[in-house]
């Protein structure tokens, strides 16, 4: 992306099988440590249980939920953490490292301590918790404090990839666009966004990812959600929530049978992402492909 | 007063000063801008182009001053090095880029002819990653033709361009000041691009005009070692490296005639094998055929000195640490550094 258009040199390179044997034997010890477990779960949950808990309303409604609550947490993210992205890469001021530390203290927290924080903050009574439950968005037990933590969790990839991304786009195409007769905000939607737009991809489907797997900071603010707000089902919790539930309560079948659904909808979800790429359909991978 | 003007325009960026720089630049007109590594080469184009502020001086077209407006106002077709095409965009998408921006609908339609002309029709459809030098560059030069710029500024896009694209690249040019008769500012390390170019040329150095002038000017009266190299001298000695000769050496005999740079001066003819005339002596470390003849190196005490032997080719050859003399025309000596900044014919 830098010079002109050349892309990486990807020949093959002639090794020799000692070589090979060394890069399957670790590469593959790595792949089974994460195919085992999935297997494990597979095998005891026979895919009439797992039929029979995606017809479960109970299991449908926390399914629901999380998507939905992961999906308010990527919106998020769009709206407010790829203009802090794009603050970091572009902007020098005063106290930068501070702010890029800050934003990557969510990684590192241990996400039980996120909830408790997140609780002291709208302690029921504080001025923040009327306020949020005079907007009509109660916290407690409600799935905008699903999304609530979701979002502090999971924003931050968002945060890093777009920094990252903005960084990476040649200073010199963007002058080169603004030299043809493009403003600066046209030469951003013509070709500084979108030249980011694949690593702000990527840092969203992570921010996804980690928003789908939070369970501590769920734990302490929304362990049971009551209807409200875009959700009217019955009283449950996201995914992570229920099967810790099931598994706390003995239920081990059931536990691996949700766990097997979600990881079944997961993989197809990111299967499909990768054709996408692959394909050259989705727009963030054009001109990095081959015709 | 047709065409571009700048008037003591200055600049500055990270602590490097640029300027004061005059130019005119009426239709037609090429200016080559040489100088080493640092000397101000394209901060001065990012300043014309409107990336860096002028602190001083102005920047006028036909009469109308546009120092301080943006970029995209200045109607000028600035090709930053590496060219600066959008990756994710196909040939024909590159070059409709400045179309689109203005509204147009047919955006497309309206770059066949361009893409005929710089042939690219048949790779249209590709992205900038897939295409060789010559293409790139004929891409980014369809580019910013597109836009109808009045002005091309061109900051050598490709350090190492193939003969044949180089010489591809010339002809565009050429063909640029004749029939659109738009001005063009050339950066360019390539002697060979440079002077198939340009009609003048400036020597930038620290910043500063170090030279001007036209390729004669430049030819007889190399202001620095820089210049003198750039325009094709091989034996080019700074003043530096004659310190150590002593009395009677060459590096002596030199030093009392450079000036306070150095002194450069073109091959000397190397007499025939065995020829016992010559005021120097010194022995043969290579000796290579070339299309202007053979090339011979011979080291003089502590100098290198290149020398040549006319073609057609003498048989024998000097032998390789074999021994030569050879004389230095004094009429051929160009001291550097004597004449100061802004001498000869300005453009």
């Amino acid at each position: 992306m830098s010079v002109g258009g050349t892309l990486p040199f990807r020949h093959r390179l002639r090794t020799g099988p000692y070589w090979l044997a060394l890069q399957l034997v670790l590469s593959g010890s790595l792949f089974l440590l994460f195919l085992l477990p999935i297997v494990a779960l597979f095998t005891y949950a026979p895919p009439s249980r797992i039929l029979a808990a995606a017809g479960n309303p109970g299991v449908t409604a926390a399914l629901w939920l999380t998507f939905f609550a992961s999906g308010i947490a990527v919106l998020a993210a769009v709206v407010f953490a790829i203009p802090l992205g794009y603050l970091l890469a572009r902007r020098a001021f005063r106290g930068r490292s501070i702010v890029e530390s800050l934003v990557a203290l969510p990684v590192v927290v241990p996400h039980l301590l996120v909830g408790v924080g997140l609780f002291f903050l709208i302690l029921p009574g504080s001025p923040l918790y009327r306020f949020t439950t005079a907007l009509g968005f109660p916290i407690y037990d409600t799935i905008w404090g699903v999304v609530l933590v979701m979002v502090f969790v999971s924003a931050p990839y968002t945060v890093l990839a777009a920094d990252l991304s903005f960084r990476a786009v040649d200073a010199r195409v963007i002058e080169a666009a603004r030299s043809l007769g493009a403003g600066p905000a046209t030469a951003f939607l013509t070709v500084t966004f979108p030249l980011a737009l694949r690593g702000i991809v990527a840092g969203l489907l992570l921010t996804w990812a980690r928003a789908v797997s939070e369970i501590g900071g769920i734990l302490i603010l929304a362990y049971a959600v009551y209807p409200g707000g875009p959700y009217n089902g019955p009283v449950t919790s996201t995914i992570s929530v229920l099967v810790y539930n099931l598994f706390q309560a003995g239920d081990l079948a059931d536990a691996a049978a949700v766990s097997s659904l979600f990881l079944l909808i997961a993989f197809v979800l990111f299967f499909l992402v990768r054709l996408g790429e692959r394909s050259g359909w989705v727009p963030w991978r054009r001109g990095e492909l081959l015709p | 007063m047709s065409g571009w003007s700048v008037e003591g325009l200055e600049s500055q960026v990270d602590g490097f000063r640029l300027g004061p720089i005059d130019l005119e630049l009426p239709p037609g007109r090429a200016v080559a801008v040489l100088g080493s590594s640092g000397a101000g080469k394209t901060t001065l184009l990012r300043t014309l182009a409107g990336f860096l502020p002028a602190r001083a001086g102005r920047l006028t077209r036909n009469g109308v001053d546009l120092t301080d407006r943006p970029p995209e106002e200045r109607a000028l077709g600035y090709v930053p090095q590496g060219l600066g095409l959008f990756p994710h965009r196909t040939v024909e998408r590159n070059v409709s880029y400045p179309l689109e921006l203005q509204g147009r609908t047919d955006a497309l339609a309206h770059t066949r002819p361009l893409l005929e002309r710089f042939r690219l029709t048949a790779i249209a459809k590709r992205y900038p990653a897939r295409l060789s030098g010559g293409e790139l560059e004929r891409t980014a030069l369809a580019r910013a033709l597109a836009a109808e710029p009045e002005l091309i500024l061109w900051d050598e896009p490709w350090q190492a361009l193939d003969v044949e694209a180089r010489f591809e690249l010339g002809r565009v040019f050429e063909e640029l000041r004749e029939t659109e008769q738009v001005p063009v500012v050339v950066v360019t390390h390539d002697p060979s691009l440079a002077f198939s170019v340009a009609d003048s040329f400036l020597v930038l150095r620290a910043g500063r005009v170090g030279l001007r002038g036209d390729a004669t000017t430049l030819l007889s009266n190399p202001s620095d070692t820089f210049t003198a190299r750039f325009v094709g001298f091989e034996n080019v000695y700074e003043r530096s490296s004659l310190e150590e000769g002593r009395p009677g050496s060459l590096a002596a005999w030199l030093r009392e005639r450079a000036g306070p740079e150095g002194i450069a001066f073109a091959r000397p003819a190397l007499p025939a094998v065995g020829d016992p005339r010559g005021a120097w002596e010194g022995g043969v470390r290579s000796a290579r055929p070339t299309p202007e003849g053979l090339a011979v190196t011979v080291q003089v005490e502590n100098l290198s000195v290149a020398l040549r032997v006319p073609p057609p080719l003498s048989v024998p050859f000097p032998s390789v640490r074999g021994r030569v003399r050879f004389d230095i025309d004094e009429k051929n000596l160009h001291p550097l550094g004597r004449t100061g900044p802004s001498s000869g014919t300005p453009p």
